[in-house]
């Protein structure tokens, strides 16, 4: 089980649910940047990433990933709340889109400062902005996500399973939803399965305060709610991404679970990202 | 003493043979016509996945290496650090020179984080003599194999079946990577005698002959040894795929025999 690599027959699927309830505009960490900047930032730029996995060579991107961005919480198309992608410009309304039509689509390119060299910048895409409003309908986005999640698996069954990526920083407010509670969603979702194995959902509790971080615990001990909650419906890392935690310096042990609590930062959430989405490539 | 070098080679279940992105070559040296050569080189390279180019790159390294004027003076890299080093110093240099202008932003990006390849690659001296030798040198999970009478004497690097995973040590187009490899490189050299048989593998292959070996399956090297058409190669590598005995990847597996007299036959399959 979730050892089938990456390739243009046996494509691989992320999915990310985005909180865009109205506390995601509190900031992250006593910096300037809201827990909505801070995410729409993280998932850019894991996009940025999977973009670049699939660049093979000149003007030769490969269909390697699909992936669908799901905000909850405020609708900036549609209004008011409820669940809709959180692509803009063309590619608005898509729900799970080839990573090659993400790469040549984003809604602007924008200077940042690189890294790698002081005073210098590179240009960074921007496929989701920093939106925030309403309450937290988490039920119903695992709902709608899990609707195409399902599709996509019939579609794919040879595919590594898919992997839903949950980024909250708040109580879910629709629970139970179309009479199933929060537990019976995600384990709907994670009964979702290719021959490779059950679908991953894996949640990150992002915090404004820096409380320390609790990531990939085994047992839900001593966390506050919505700690416990979140940690239940997490599914159990798999060895394929204990290998990528320890390889960025993160330890796991036996019955760690895809859960990290109180990120008080954009930078540890983007190397949760890394880890919950890095699948060997090949071909 | 002659060599009977011949290269097998796979591409991913449900490919064309045109998407095997390995590379594999070998040259003989030397010696008057009729006689036998002095020196024979080969070399094996695994471009990876995930970098840029990564196919032009190997094609790049093995034109190189087995071309005896790459540096414009006549010499090919010793087997030996400095002289390898400094190889992949203008490997590098000439990759930079030669690269297209990328076509925009994330091609860029992308160039930055280099191009990778794992390398195993050698040479056979002294055919000209009863003493041959091979040496080589590795740089991440690409394989050599020397048998003798269907047994293994030596494989290099020393890989268990274990030690393969996704994120091997390769040839690095980038300038900044070029201290370490010359660190990581791997150096092994050993005695041969007619009827020995070299073999340098790709990583699916190399470990799966690693994983046969130390299971102790007798029917390897004989298998590997004796009358291999391509068709029965490509079966084997189908059968060992459909059993997870093999990993899914590219393959690649150069042979060499080294015979003590011409051969006086020609097989073609067709």
């Amino acid at each position: 089980m979730y050892e089938q690599s990456i390739s243009r027959r046996r494509p691989g699927c992320v999915v990310v649910l985005l909180d865009r309830s109205d506390s995601m505009n509190r900031s992250w960490g006593g910096s300037s940047e809201t827990l909505a900047q801070g995410a729409a930032r993280a998932i850019n730029s894991i996009l940025m990433e999977l973009c670049l996995r699939a660049q093979k060579g000149q003007g030769v991107s490969y269909h390697y990933f699909d992936v669908g961005i799901f905000g909850y919480g405020a609708r900036p198309v549609a209004g008011g709340e409820g669940v809709e992608t959180a692509f803009g410009g063309t590619l608005a309304n898509r729900a799970l889109v080839p990573i090659p039509e993400i790469r040549d689509n984003p809604i602007a390119v924008r200077e940042v400062a690189s890294g790698d060299v002081a005073g210098a910048t590179v240009r960074m895409p921007v496929w989701v902005e920093p939106i925030h409003g309403y309450r937290t309908p988490m039920c119903q986005a695992i709902a709608v996500a899990g609707q195409h999640v399902y599709e996509w698996a019939q579609m794919h069954p040879e595919s590594f399973p898919p992997i839903v990526i949950n980024i909250t920083d708040g109580f879910v407010t629709d629970n139970p939803y179309d009479g199933a509670s929060l537990d019976d969603w995600a384990s709907r979702l994670t009964g979702i399965a290719t021959q490779d194995g059950q679908a991953l959902f894996f949640n990150i509790f992002v915090s404004p305060e820096s409380a320390g971080n609790v990531v990939f615990p085994s047992a839900a001990n001593g966390l506050p709610d919505p700690g416990p909650d979140l940690f239940r419906i997490s599914s159990p890392l798999p060895e394929p991404m204990m290998r990528n935690a320890a390889s960025v310096g993160i330890s796991t042990v036996a019955g760690s679970r895809g859960f990290a609590f109180n990120v008080s930062d954009s930078t540890m959430l983007v190397k949760l990202l890394e880890i919950g989405t890095r699948v060997e490539t090949r071909d | 003493m002659q060599i009977q070098p011949v290269v097998f080679s796979a591409p991913k279940e449900g490919y064309a043979p045109t998407e095997w992105e390995d590379g594999a070559g070998h040259v003989c040296l030397g010696g008057a016509p009729g006689l036998d050569p002095q020196t024979a080189r080969f070399a094996v390279a695994d471009g990876a996945t995930e970098t840029y180019e990564s196919r032009l790159w190997v094609c790049q390294l093995i034109a190189s290496f087995l071309s005896s004027d790459h540096r414009g003076d006549g010499a090919w890299p010793d087997i030996e650090r400095a002289s390898m080093t400094a190889w992949f110093k203008s490997m590098q240099d000439t990759w930079r020179s030669a690269a297209a202008a990328p076509a925009d932003y994330i091609e860029e990006m992308k160039i930055r984080q280099g191009t990778l390849a794992t390398w195993v690659g050698g040479q056979i001296v002294g055919l000209d003599t009863p003493t041959p030798v091979w040496q080589a040198v590795a740089l991440g999970d690409s394989v050599l194999f020397h048998v003798r009478g269907g047994r293994l004497v030596e494989h290099f690097p020393r890989f268990r079946s274990t030690d393969f995973d996704s994120a091997p040590d390769g040839v690095s187009t980038l300038p900044e990577r070029l201290g370490r490899m010359s660190e990581q490189m791997r150096f092994k050299h050993g005695q041969l005698a007619a009827g020995d048989t070299i073999f340098a593998a790709t990583d699916a292959f190399a470990k799966w002959m690693i994983s046969c070996e130390e299971q102790g399956d007798e029917t390897l090297w004989p298998l590997l040894c004796g009358p291999l058409p391509p068709s029965v190669f490509s079966q084997l590598v189908t059968e060992q795929r459909r059993a997870m005995a093999m990993k899914d990847d590219d393959v690649t597996l150069m042979r060499i025999r080294l015979l003590s007299e011409p051969a006086n036959t020609v097989v073609v399959y067709l």
